[in-house]
């Protein structure tokens, strides 16, 4: 008890339906384990152009595929998903800019409020029931006047850059910074390995052989895993 | 009690990692789940082609990701992953085309054989870097698997028969049909239902598919039915 919370930085932009589910995950055990999440708003078209990657559903078989496994990651993960009619008119042409500029103003001004609005976007795009963040329509248009400010305009641009400098060829991108290295994991579908990195796998696998990298986990157990053994 | 098991297919390749940590999760679990585990030896190079996909490793930014996730994923999923130290090689010119010829002789004449087989030849390419494209070298993971030399001979002179070269193509093409464009592909079969999941960080949704438990990559033995 007492130690220092590890801190999780997540670069998301509300057009990617991954980046809503890593979020919820997150969200959720920001209260159980020991850390303290950084909700970062990024530009994945930013993300994109600057690695030279494209949008997986620009390849026939990968939008199909899509459709299949954010239907069931939804039912699974507990997140409302619905794909939008129309998805491409959506991805490809509407784009996230306001969106992402809007999110980064909420952050520079109420960051209390960025975790709400968010959802709300994604709610919008990626799922037919949309509920009130909660903001004030006078707050709400404050910030929708500063969106096209140099101040916001840069503060997404800089953001945006941060993760293409960890890695990021897409999103979600959760950085985990533990015992002085940084971690960059791709995706949605890493929280266990996530888990695995913080020390944390015997709160999800109670039964199982604790095998959690040599290192001093939340509670003090040192893990024994049979391959760091091998490299020891 | 009594319950059909339920059928998953499991293309792979050996050039492919992430297909070595799939096959191996599903191996420990095929003694817990109620499941049927058919592995389907497959070409990576195929489903490339028929799909219009590209390896992920010729994006730069990828290909730095790839080294470090297979390397944490091998520890989390305890599999012995090494990068080959000259990767592009091993991947783009070697490529895995006879050793999945193999496998699939393997298949048709000593199944039982090629949950083993198979594990030695990625133990040779993702774990030691050794080749798998030279004859000797699939020889060596047939032996090293159990496989006498006079079996493992006899199998390799079938690879270049028109009967082992178009049950391969036939493989791939499954695999395409239900909609691959990279592997491991799991695809499994349910209530007259058919889910094809890619990747093999997909085996929890799977489980949840199956209505079975997910335990980690590394489930305790003690849960294992007889």
């Amino acid at each position: 008890m007492g130690a220092v919370p590890r801190t999780l930085e997540l670069f998301y932009d509300v057009l990617s339906p991954y980046s809503w589910l890593g979020f919820e995950v997150l969200c959720r055990y920001k209260n159980i384990w020991n850390i303290n999440l950084q909700l970062r708003p990024t530009l994945i078209a930013g993300i994109m152009k600057d690695s030279g990657n494209k949008p997986p559903a620009l390849l026939p078989r990968k939008a199909q595929y899509l459709r299949n496994d954010i239907r069931l990651l939804g039912q699974h993960v507990q997140v409302p998903m619905q794909f939008p009619k129309d998805f491409f008119s959506v991805i490809l042409e509407k784009g996230s800019l306001s969106a992402m500029r809007f999110l980064t103003a909420v952050n520079m001004e109420h960051p209390e409020m960025l975790e709400k609005v968010s959802r709300e976007l994604w709610m919008r795009v990626w799922s037919r029931a949309a509920e009130k963040a909660g903001m004030s329509t006078e707050q709400a248009q404050g910030l929708l006047e500063e969106i096209s400010t140099p101040k916001v305009k840069n503060k997404l641009k800089e953001t945006t850059e941060a993760a293409c400098k960890y890695g990021a060829f897409g999103l979600p991108v959760t950085v985990a910074h533990l015992d002085g290295q940084t971690h960059m994991l791709f995706g949605s579908d890493r929280m266990e390995l996530l888990a695995h990195l913080l020390g944390v796998c015997e709160q999800l696998f109670p039964y199982c052989e604790p095998h959690c990298p040599p290192q001093v986990s939340l509670c003090g157990r040192r893990g024994n895993s049979p391959s760091s053994e091998m490299e020891n």
